[in-house]
């Protein structure tokens, strides 16, 4: 089977395409009017909140929208051709070859009983018709392109022989094999650790050049898109908002959405307490109450009734002295785009208090059989999930905990709560120890003193209890109050302490928002007055509009009620935004540690500065070290001798005589308790660029 | 003397017999898919064509069972009623009796015939529906009781006591079921005492499950708390004395020794595998974020089993439980069929399917197709509803 002829114009032409699905209530529209053009060789970005219909539109390009999904007007076109009036053997030849998507969850893309070299042969089997010797050597080719080391090995493997990163690496070489016109990238990275992310991204980027592919990516990240793609375009509840290339978008946009967007995402220079992040009032509206006229109206700061709310559907709109830039808003040129950020109410940062919780050199190691058949005969094997933890947290502080996965801050979290006991050290709360009392034998108030939110919102509410009744239990069961009603009326202050109307005492969690449920998830973990709060990626699950009102919540309460918040995150954009102290984790081991400033600037352990430079930014005044780490996170079942991140680490051979691979570092404190746990020189560590540059040039 | 009923007239009476049934049917069904968007995953029932039909069949026989047993309806004849000249007539016979007086409120007809003692067939297809709607759904309860309270804590805890719990769940399984209830009902093993012991363990399990789940509940507020135990315990203990060891200090409470036996044999036989369903569901349960949280406030463990988890296993349970009221019910039936059920004479489906198939080779059908086609019919009601439930609580 061979390709479609070549084509002048646009590889993928999107022409105001709606497409609804049909449930037996009613028709959801799931995208309006939408339209886009994708030239050769150009990456596209499509931008938007989950539910705003981003996946739908890559759906509907591979017209694979299920029974329920149809396609009620416009036309997508992929090489002039109108793909709706394609037969489904037509269609099939064009998916996987001329245009192939990768999806979100590597694994799941993956056929778990089939080796990968086989997998990947397929492709150019099935559409070229290739003998299978001449694909299998395609497919190694593909295998080093993607920069996987020892493809051969690769090639014989089975996907879950692989790490996340490298299965990823492999959907991303089936997508190649045929040499596709046309690739859609459904949040590729999403599943993946930041460090990983970053490589991933790289390379996208460097294969869309090489093989001259053109793009579709989708993500939720406007960092992302900033660092892939040429072009972007914002969606919002089921239209596209905002179309135009990176530059004009980014630093001149022209719709109110796009522009509460950046200003909800904690950028450089956003800090809690002087410039604070501005959230998008209200929520998403669902896709059948949907407001007449702007479907951002009834958010938006410039809204004015009689204009924004007359029309049933607002147009898209050239920008006036812009190119291929549009939008759709009436007041596009009433509004001054460039009026300074009206902020919103500024707060002074609270004095750190007294310690209240100290760990010191805490270990938490966990036994597992090695042989998991022979288990009782075979000799166990130590995971080391924490090791010689130390910190101080004080009262009123915020102490971020930053790493990816498997560094062992779930462990630590787990310890403290006393689902788990330590295997040495200690953990003081209020000068008590209480690392070896697990939870039913700690008192009421240890446990209340405690708690913790969770990074979930769908899975953080019980579904089949009522909101109220779940606050209400945990007031319960910390002996709050005497009476039911007395409770009750503490619950109906919890649910005000959250800004969540009165009302919700009585729905059940399926009924609310992802931020509704994770504000009664926070209701309920300072319901017993919280001293400690354990908060695991709150907001990582959350939506960018909805992630700042939330973060700022969570923040405001802690200011009030003087808590101590350990906030566990990978995301260093937050971190930064509104932690005080930073520690830095790494395979069970604290590498660095200490205030946000300090951490956030020179110098910094080198694992850190990856950390750093791996996180994408959506400002394109930002200019940033570009450092790649090789390979995945060891398993903690056998981490490498001496200094942990030895195998990733960029800059071992800046250590002499080979420290790094036979000795841990101590742990050095260089000022001001700013301890980093590395064998550079000073004047190594002192010699260090930062990581990011902004350019002067003010927005 | 009348005549001969033809096919349109043993249908036009069977109809009006089956009068209160159908009106009761037409009702509930025009109420619900009036209000079905109000009523929750019942209400959704009535989107799936499976899944009414399936509630059409089973309420028919609850409907039946409820106006036969309760209001006496619908039967044309007492079920234990022999009649000489009755003796395998076709259906639509005009009803006579030989020896005694006939009874004046019986009907005029046996309007499906009568079987080999000259019983009316129609009216003890209607009482053995009595028996199958009240044995198989309690004998299903129970045996839930048993699967949820230990099913709870195997996969919660995992380790030896699972270990040892699945080991018996599964030796249950692996033994033959016809086999167990000829043991179980053989005279010589009903004598040793066995089944009186087992029912001893089964029933004990309901008080159990709920003494736990108030005290779990409402550990906190004790005054309640006694309350709601001490109900459960009075009432709980006074009926179990009475069920299985026949021991009712107050005298009130009598189970037929013979139904003890069919219904411990049910409950038995039905444990292990409500058992390994709940293992499963709470092995994944309780990963989810909301266990952590309960387990972070310092929730006990049966609290976290009770309250948190098992709600949430609620859907697929619903699914099986009425698959296993057909199991259940096809186990009666199989009883029966083998003798080993309730008292010869009584009304039974799978006895009576037994007593007509001696007569199929005579080409006489219509003593054994009629209990089949009921027990076929309520079988196929519930694994209808099952499917139902299970497909309309998986779409949106």
């Amino acid at each position: 089977m061979s390709k479609l002829k070549p084509y002048d114009g646009p590889i993928l032409e999107i022409d105001q395409l709606s497409i609804s699905f049909f449930t037996r209530l009613r028709e959801i529209p799931a995208v309006m009017d939408f339209s886009v053009d994708i030239q050769p060789g150009e990456a596209v970005g499509l931008v938007g909140e989950s539910g705003c219909g981003k996946s739908t539109v890559a759906l509907g390009v591979m017209q694979d929208l299920g029974v329920n999904g149809r396609i009620v007007g416009g036309a997508v076109r992929f090489k002039g051709q109108d793909l709706s009036q394609l037969s489904p053997e037509e269609l099939r030849d064009i998916r996987g070859n001329e245009i192939a998507m990768i999806y979100q969850e590597p694994m799941a893309s993956l056929n778990p009983a089939m080796r990968v070299g086989q997998q990947l042969s397929e492709v150019p089997m099935i559409h070229e018709g290739i003998p299978q010797a001449q694909a299998r050597q395609r497919a190694l080719d593909v295998v080093r392109d993607v920069k996987l080391p020892d493809p051969e090995r690769i090639l014989r493997s089975y996907p879950h022989q692989l790490s996340g990163g490298q299965q990823q690496r492999i959907v991303i070489a089936m997508a190649l094999m045929s040499k596709p016109a046309l690739l859609i990238l459904d949040e590729p990275t999403t599943a993946l650790d930041v460090t990983v992310e970053a490589a991933v991204v790289e390379l996208v980027k460097d294969l869309g050049k090489k093989y001259g592919t053109s793009m579709l990516f989708i993500s939720h990240n406007l960092g992302l898109v900033l660092e892939t793609c040429d072009r972007i375009c914002v969606m919002y509840s089921g239209e596209a908002v905002e179309t135009g290339s990176i530059k004009d978008v980014f630093d001149q946009m022209q719709h109110p959405y796009t522009q509460a967007l950046f200003r909800s995402i904690p950028l450089p220079g956003a800090d809690k307490n002087t410039r604070p992040l501005v959230a998008i009032p209200g929520n998403f509206p669902l896709p059948h109450e949907r407001p007449t006229g702007c479907n951002f109206g009834p958010r938006c700061d410039y809204f004015a009734p009689g204009q924004c709310d007359q029309r049933a559907a607002i147009p898209m709109q050239p920008a006036k002295g812009f190119e291929r830039h549009a939008s759709r808003c009436l007041r596009m040129s009433d509004i001054d785009w460039n009026a300074p950020i009206a902020t919103a109410v500024k707060t002074t940062a609270c004095d750190p208090g007294k310690v209240v919780l100290k760990v010191d050199n805490l270990r938490k190691y966990y036994e597992v059989a090695a042989n998991a058949l022979l288990g009782a005969r075979g000799d166990k094997k130590l995971v080391k999930a924490n090791e010689c933890l130390s910190f101080e947290a004080h009262e009123g502080e915020t102490l971020a905990i930053v790493g990816e996965s498997g560094c062992g801050k779930s462990t630590f979290a787990k310890v403290l709560m006393g689902l788990e006991t330590a295997t040495d050290g200690q953990i003081l709360l209020d000068g008590r120890n209480i690392e070896q009392t697990p939870i039913n034998a700690r008192d009421t108030q240890t446990v209340a003193d405690i708690q913790m939110v969770f990074q979930n919102p769908f899975d953080t509410l019980n579904p089949s209890m009522t909101v109220g009744r779940q606050i209400l239990r945990a007031l319960e069961v910390f002996g709050h109050g005497t009476s039911h009603a007395q409770r009750h009326g503490e619950m109906m202050r919890a649910l005000d302490l959250v800004k969540l109307p009165r009302e919700f005492a009585t729905r059940m969690p399926r009924q609310l928002s992802g931020g509704q449920k994770q504000r009664v998830g926070i209701a309920r973990a300072f319901a017993g007055g919280a001293r400690i709060v354990v908060a695991d990626e709150p907001v990582s699950a959350l939506d960018v509009s909805v992630q700042a009102a939330v973060a700022d919540l969570l923040m405001d309460i802690q200011h009030d009620q003087k808590t101590t918040l350990l906030f566990i995150s990978h995301d260093l954009s937050i971190v930064r935004y509104l932690s005080d102290r930073v520690m830095v984790m790494y395979l069970g081991h604290v590498v660095e540690l200490g205030s946000t400033a300090q951490v956030f600037a020179p110098p910094y352990h080198p694992y850190t500065e990856a950390l750093l430079s791996a996180v994408p930014i959506a400002d394109t005044r930002v200019k940033k070290k570009h450092i790649v780490l090789e390979g995945d996170v060891p398993s903690a079942l056998n981490p490498p001798p001496g200094c942990p991140f030895q195998t990733r680490c960029p800059r071992k051979s800046d250590v002499p005589g080979g420290l790094c691979d036979t000795q841990l570092p101590p742990l050095r404190t260089l000022d001001n308790g700013h301890q980093i746990k590395c064998h550079l020189s000073d004047a190594i560590l002192s010699g260090m660029d930062p990581v990011f540059k902004i350019s002067p040039e003010n927005r | 003397m009348t005549d001969l009923l033809g096919w349109g007239g043993i249908i036009g009476q069977m109809m009006v017999q089956f009068a209160p049934t159908l009106i009761a049917l037409i009702a509930t069904f025009a109420l619900s898919i009036t209000y079905k968007r109000r009523l929750g995953l019942y209400g959704k029932l009535f989107d799936s064509t499976i899944g009414m039909i399936g509630l059409a069949l089973v309420l028919f026989w609850v409907y039946t069972a409820f106006f036969a047993g309760v209001l006496d309806l619908i039967a044309t004849h007492d079920p234990l009623d022999q009649s000489a000249s009755m003796k395998k007539k076709l259906p639509g016979t005009p009803y006579s009796k030989l020896i005694g007086k006939a009874d004046p409120e019986a009907g005029a007809y046996y309007i499906l015939g009568g079987d080999n003692l000259g019983r009316d067939v129609f009216s003890r297809v209607i009482a053995g529906s009595i028996k199958v709607i009240l044995i198989a759904p309690f004998a299903t309860i129970f045996a839930f009781m048993v699967g949820v309270t230990l099913g709870l804590p195997a996969g919660y805890y995992g380790g030896k006591f699972d270990t040892v719990l699945s080991f018996i769940a599964n030796l249950v399984m692996a033994f033959p079921v016809i086999l167990l209830f000829y043991l179980l009902v053989t005279p010589e093993i009903v004598h040793t005492g066995i089944p009186v012991y087992m029912a001893a363990i089964l029933f004990i399990f309901p008080v159990i499950f709920l003494t736990i789940l108030w005290q779990s509940r409402y550990d906190t507020q004790p005054a309640k708390r006694n309350i709601y135990v001490g109900i459960t315990l009075v009432i709980g203990l006074w009926l179990y004395l009475g069920i299985a060891w026949d021991a009712d200090p107050l005298g009130l409470i009598r189970f037929p020794p013979n139904l003890l036996v069919v219904f411990v044999a049910v409950v038995f036989v039905n444990a292990p595998t409500v058992f390994r369903i709940v293992r499963g569901l709470v092995l994944d349960i309780k990963t989810r974020d909301y266990v952590a949280a309960a387990q972070t406030r310092g929730e006990g463990p049966w609290y976290i089993m009770l309250w948190e988890i098992l709600p949430n296993a609620r859907g697929p349970l619903l699914v099986d439980f009425c698959l296993r009221i057909g199991y259940t019910t096809i186990l009666l039936g199989t009883l029966g069929f083998f003798g080993l059920g309730l008292e010869s004479e009584s009304a039974d489906w799978g006895k009576m399917i037994i007593d007509g198939r001696k007569l199929l080779s005579a080409n006489i059908l219509h003593i054994a197709i009629p209990p089949a086609l009921a027990l076929l019919s309520l079988v196929l009601g519930l694994n209808f509803l099952a499917d139902g439930l299970r497909e309309e609580s998986l779409r949106d």
